[in-house]
């Protein structure tokens, strides 16, 4: 199975050789895993993209800025030409633990899921520590989900999950631009594919700051979820 | 309705047409989009030319004054308008990052076999 792992980066200088050479040890480790990776630059002003030329290593430079939403579908459409059968979505922050990368994958080798999401709220695996507010939001998130498609997302804005071919497909022709995260666990759960939540350990930010500020917050949360009950009040085929 | 106001709202709505009417024959705007315009200057003139008929419908909708029906009728105007005009600039946004997507990617690719040649 051809596996990709989409890395978005936004000025994530500091970051991004981290992750990248973790993924490269981790691939030494498991040569059996058929694991490619592309990170998507979203036209960042800091030195990421010279960064990523120096090094060789394979990137996506977005012309624009596209913000988040933007830069993780121009990889699922990258999967999507490419013909891969699993893609990643990967944070370039060093947030995400790539020994998780088995876990999140395997219900879709074994077809038991079209689309898994790393959660850090089930099982206490994750050593992530969230602040109140932050929990507050997730789960108000999380109450939203639950009452347009009945069913319980744990962790609404994790940003390590895995798709299979039907997923990458939808989501290189169609992926919501704003709060992507929440969003497209609607559009998948309504579009009757099989969503599981599988636990993962998540480390706190490495370096630079996070792209969520406590002063938008609340603008945030308003929008989030006003675009979850448009989205569940859609007709799906 | 006094003589000057409509005088004053005809020759208002004259530079509105003209103005509309320059845009399309310099090719600033297509027809698509005037449509829109030239159809609220006919409403327009047509309220203005028909003797009575503003202080009739007025009258009818229960307004106090003309003034105000007038302005709440411009006020409904511009926000149908502003209305087709989000959509419109939504579009647009859809598409650019269709094409900054599709560039980008194409650009990585042509590296690709730029760098396996060498």
């Amino acid at each position: 199975m051809k596996i990709l792992l989409i890395i978005p980066a936004y000025n994530e200088e500091s970051n991004i050789l981290y992750v990248i050479n973790s993924i490269n040890e981790y691939k030494k480790k498991n040569k059996e895993l058929n694991l490619d990776y592309v990170v998507i630059n979203d036209c960042s002003t800091d030195n990421t993209g010279k960064i990523l030329d120096e090094n060789n290593i394979i990137h996506i430079d977005l012309v624009h800025n596209l913000g988040i939403g933007g830069a993780v579908q121009t990889g699922y459409k990258y999967s999507y030409y490419k013909n891969y059968d699993i893609a990643i979505q990967y944070d370039g922050d060093g947030q995400h633990d790539i020994n998780y990368l088995k876990n999140i994958i395997q219900p879709i080798i074994d077809n038991n899921a079209d689309f898994v999401i790393g959660s850090r709220f089930i099982d206490n695996v994750s050593s992530f520590k969230t602040s109140f507010s932050r929990r507050l939001g997730i789960n108000i998130l999380s109450f939203f989900i639950k009452l347009v498609c009945g069913k319980k997302i744990y962790d609404t804005t994790s940003g390590f999950r895995a798709a299979n071919k039907d997923i990458i497909k939808l989501f290189a022709n169609d992926y919501p631009i704003e709060y992507p995260e929440p969003i497209t666990s609607v559009e998948v759960i309504k579009r009757k594919f099989r969503l599981k939540e599988v636990a993962v350990n998540m480390k706190s930010r490495v370096a630079g700051k996070s792209s969520i500020h406590s002063w938008k917050s609340v603008y945030y949360m308003i929008n989030v979820c006003l675009s979850i009950l448009i989205t569940g009040s859609r007709r799906y085929k | 309705m006094s003589y000057s106001l409509v005088l004053l709202m005809s020759i208002f709505t004259f530079i509105l047409f003209m103005t509309v009417i320059y845009l399309l024959r310099k090719r600033k705007i297509p027809v698509k989009y005037a449509l829109i315009w030239i159809f609220s200057i006919i409403f327009i003139l047509l309220l203005l030319l028909v003797p009575n008929l503003m202080e009739n419908i007025a009258d009818l909708l229960g307004f106090e004054l003309l003034s105000n029906m007038v302005l709440c009728l411009f006020l409904g105007l511009l926000m149908f308008i502003s209305i087709a005009l989000t959509v419109m600039i939504a579009s647009q946004k859809k598409k650019t990052t269709i094409l900054i997507q599709e560039i980008s990617i194409l650009k990585q690719i042509i590296n690709d076999i730029d760098n396996n040649k060498l």
